[in-house]
């Protein structure tokens, strides 16, 4: 819910290229790789919800995507410790394009014009490089807090 | 497959039901989305919102200007002096300007926006769209404030956007370069017709007769529409593209609002 209203007001003015960090993937895949799948799929039941009801014609784009990517990156965990720092910035750089993939898609099937792929594309890799940063330094402030 | 190796049933069963759940709540969406109305998840998910939108908003604004406030203060004290001395002579120059603006206010050259627009109602932007998907703002009046869908809104300057969905506390308010924006245009020097699409950081004027003899510079206003009367700047002409082969040309625009600096906005109702 922070991330979310982090999203809404404040991540606005931090942008990169145009693109910005998604707070809310960042704590979907931090939450996701350290409890079981069905409640990682509830986080991003949620978190994708909560997207979609703040945005505009987006249906239910960010649910479906959100949900997805949370279930994978939930299942993926089971296989990797979830306190390696790349591993779990690789899982959120793939996390975001696979949630962008999916997004898009289902924009497609929701009539959103057609024309933009090639943008959306180079945004999706901008967008996960962001994501990835963002993770990393979550995860190293974490451990500061963890060892003091 | 991991989830496959479940030795308790129970936890599949309530993943899959989670998973049903999202596909009947993405549905729900998806549903209020075809039929152009705010899904009831929507309506009662933005009201609540609105608020702590709103109060992280001026919270945000608060700490930003403290703090920049008290980092400055050093330097605030030295230029505080030479403020006060400026104070004299802008006092005097205030009170001419105020003289001017009178005189064209009273010639209808310098009106605030307000009164160029019956029933406009003044709003201030508190919310931005998640992930910057859309080129679109949240404002801080909604139908409890007398907004409905398909407003326009404007700022100094010219049009901003339309209102795409207004909900009891606040709205969602579509702009001009969103990608799904469509607007009747016209130029100002010409009267030339066409079709204004958002393009995302600028506009796209399509469907100019290919013999409309437009130049980079000409201002384009909105022609009568859904949601704007004739004649509100949308921009400038920064570019032209003609081809060969093409009955049409399409102008390219530079917004005439500074669209990445909202603050204040006034809607109007059509």
């Amino acid at each position: 819910m922070l991330a979310l209203l982090a999203q809404v007001t404040l991540v606005h003015f931090v942008t990169v290229r145009g693109v910005e960090p998604s707070l809310v993937l960042v704590a979907v895949v931090w939450f996701a790789i350290r409890v079981n799948t069905q409640r990682a799929a509830i986080y991003g039941l949620a978190a994708g919800l909560g997207e979609d009801i703040l945005a505009i014609g987006t249906g239910g784009a960010w649910t479906i995507s959100t949900t997805i990517v949370a279930v994978i990156a939930g299942a993926l965990s089971r296989g990797f410790f979830a306190d390696s720092l790349p591993l779990v910035c690789v899982i959120t750089a793939i996390a975001t394009l696979v949630r962008l993939l999916v997004f898009w898609v289902v924009m497609a099937f929701e009539h959103y014009p057609s024309g933009l792929a090639v943008l959306h594309f180079h945004e999706a890799w901008v967008a996960a490089a962001l994501n990835a940063f963002v993770m990393l330094v979550a995860m190293i402030v974490a451990r500061r807090f963890d060892t003091a | 497959m991991t989830i496959f190796t479940y030795r308790d049933e129970r936890r599949l069963f309530a993943l899959i039901t989670v998973i049903i759940v999202a596909a009947l709540l993405a549905l729900v969406q998806m549903n209020a989305q075809r039929s152009g109305q705010a899904s009831p998840l929507t309506t009662v998910g933005t009201s609540v919102v609105a608020f702590v939108e709103m109060a992280t908003s001026t919270i945000f604004d608060g700490v930003r200007g403290g703090s920049s406030a008290v980092l400055q203060l050093p330097q605030l004290e030295r230029e505080n002096g030479t403020l006060r001395s400026a104070n004299l002579v802008l006092e005097k120059e205030n009170q001419r300007l105020h003289e001017v603006a009178a005189e064209y206010a009273s010639q209808g050259v310098a009106k605030p926006l307000v009164d160029l627009y019956p029933n406009a109602l003044v709003a201030r932007v508190i919310g931005f769209p998640p992930e910057g998907t859309s080129r679109s703002v949240t404002i801080d009046r909604g139908t409890s404030g007398g907004v409905h869908k398909d407003d326009g809104v404007v700022a100094d300057g010219g049009i901003v956007g339309r209102v795409e969905s207004a909900d009891p506390f606040s709205s969602k308010v579509v702009l001009v370069t969103d990608y799904t924006s469509r607007f009747p245009a016209v130029t100002r020097r010409g009267r030339f017709w066409g079709i204004a699409r958002g393009n995302l950081s600028s506009v796209r004027v399509e469907y100019i007769p290919q013999d409309a003899p437009i130049k980079i510079g000409d201002i384009v206003v909105t022609g009568e529409g859904r949601s704007f009367h004739a004649g509100v700047p949308i921009g400038r002409i920064v570019r032209i593209e003609r081809g060969d082969e093409t009955l049409y040309q399409t102008a390219i625009l530079k917004p005439a609002v500074e669209l990445g600096a909202l603050d204040r906005v006034v809607v109007v109702p059509k």
